[in-house]
């Protein structure tokens, strides 16, 4: 960054390199959705090149660079927002990665039940998934509590034994 | 643009930065502020009619000290916050310093000066005017900071426009000292520092706003 700020291009040109990789890590795991991360690394780019009076040479140059990716990063979910109308997708937006892996988990386990036959299904689903007791369940399909154990049970072995035994955890 | 292409246009032409480029420009901005200022003063209130005698005093000198002394404590500590992930620092606490003098005289000077004084001393003959005449002379530096200072890179923005209308608040003192008659310290203290503070609030209120920087 010194031989940058004395307008040696070669070692600048060198620098640029390596910091766009390591923004590219950095956005990769942050970028919030609907920006592409690879407009923030040309966006910090442009930044750092022309704000690069502001570095002080006592300064450690990473922490210089990571304070203007951390303001680029905040900056595009502070846009990102602004173009939400409703405040309920404010809160999507804000918890969209933990959202994304709980949907995904839903699908996984919509595609493994299916395999299940139909009353078992359900029953898992009523049991397992939506907390009714085992009770409420036997009322539900008008059957006997042991037999909606016994249902559960032999479903849950049986997706067991096809994925793993991780299916069959949770009892 | 691939990112490639975009490093090779930007090292293509890199000018050198000379050193000193982030405090030129502050003062550029707080300098043509304070001119303005000089000038708002001037066309509005005018010299004091004593000025001449008053630079032998040094009450005069106390309140264009305190004044410009936290200006320019402020102003360096303004060139920290422009800076991305600069803390104030010690700077800050020196800003201080001033008032802290200032204050003490004030309460030393109300202690042993007679009761039926004391209101005097405190409230002046222009207290009602006083704050709101160093916030419309306080206005033009702050124009100037925040110019200086977005183009810069700060990165946290409520504290460098708070610090911008302190400095441009106390710039805006210690210019409305060459108009005003009071010569209290009790009064320097309250009615000058509530001055700089009702600018230093409009800089933390803006700031945030229109620091930001794309």
């Amino acid at each position: 960054m010194l031989a940058g700020l004395a307008g040696e291009a070669g070692p600048y040109r060198r620098l640029l390199d390596e910091l766009s990789g390591l923004l590219r890590a950095y956005y990769r795991r942050r970028c919030p959705p609907g920006v592409d991360a690879e407009d923030l690394v040309q966006e910090t780019l442009i930044a750092v090149h022309t704000r690069r009076a502001t570095y002080d040479t006592g300064q450690p140059f990473t922490a210089w660079a990571y304070a203007i990716a951390r303001y680029k990063l905040i900056d595009a979910l502070r846009r990102g927002r602004a173009h939400l109308r409703a405040p309920a997708e404010e809160a999507d937006a804000l918890f969209a990665p933990a959202g994304a892996d709980a949907a995904m988990a839903r699908r996984d386990l919509e595609r493994v039940m299916a395999e299940l036959p139909a009353r078992t299904r359900d029953l898992i689903r009523d049991v397992k998934v939506t907390g009714l007791s085992t009770r409420e369940a036997a009322d539900k399909h008008g059957m006997s509590e042991s037999a909606v154990k016994v249902a559960v049970h032999r479903g849950l072995k049986s997706l067991g034994g096809k994925y793993g035994g991780a299916a069959g955890r949770g009892d | 643009m691939e990112t490639d292409e975009l490093i090779h246009s930007l090292s293509g032409n890199l000018a050198p930065v000379a050193p000193g480029a982030v405090a030129r420009r502050i003062a550029t901005g707080l300098g043509l502020g304070a001119l303005a200022s000089t000038a708002v003063m001037l066309g509005w209130l005018g010299l004091r009619a004593d000025l001449a005698q008053a630079l032998e005093t040094p009450m005069f000198w106390m309140k264009f000290g305190y004044a410009a002394l936290t200006g320019l404590f402020l102003a360096g500590v303004l060139t920290r916050l422009a800076r991305p992930a600069v803390r104030p620092g010690l700077l800050a606490l020196v800003a201080g310093a001033p008032l802290l003098a200032v204050a003490t005289m004030a309460v030393v000077r109300l202690v042993n000066a007679p009761p039926q004084l004391q209101h005097a001393l405190l409230m002046g003959h222009s207290s009602s005017l006083c704050p709101w005449r160093i916030l419309v002379i306080g206005l033009p530096p702050l124009v100037g900071a925040v110019w200086a200072v977005r183009g810069l890179a700060p990165t946290r923005l409520l504290p460098a426009g708070l610090v911008a209308g302190g400095c441009a608040g106390a710039l805006g003192a210690a210019i409305y000292a060459f108009a005003c008659n009071e010569t209290s310290a009790p009064f320097l203290a309250i009615w000058y520092t509530l001055g700089m503070a009702l600018v230093a609030a409009v800089g933390a209120t803006a700031g945030s706003r229109l620091l930001r920087w794309r």
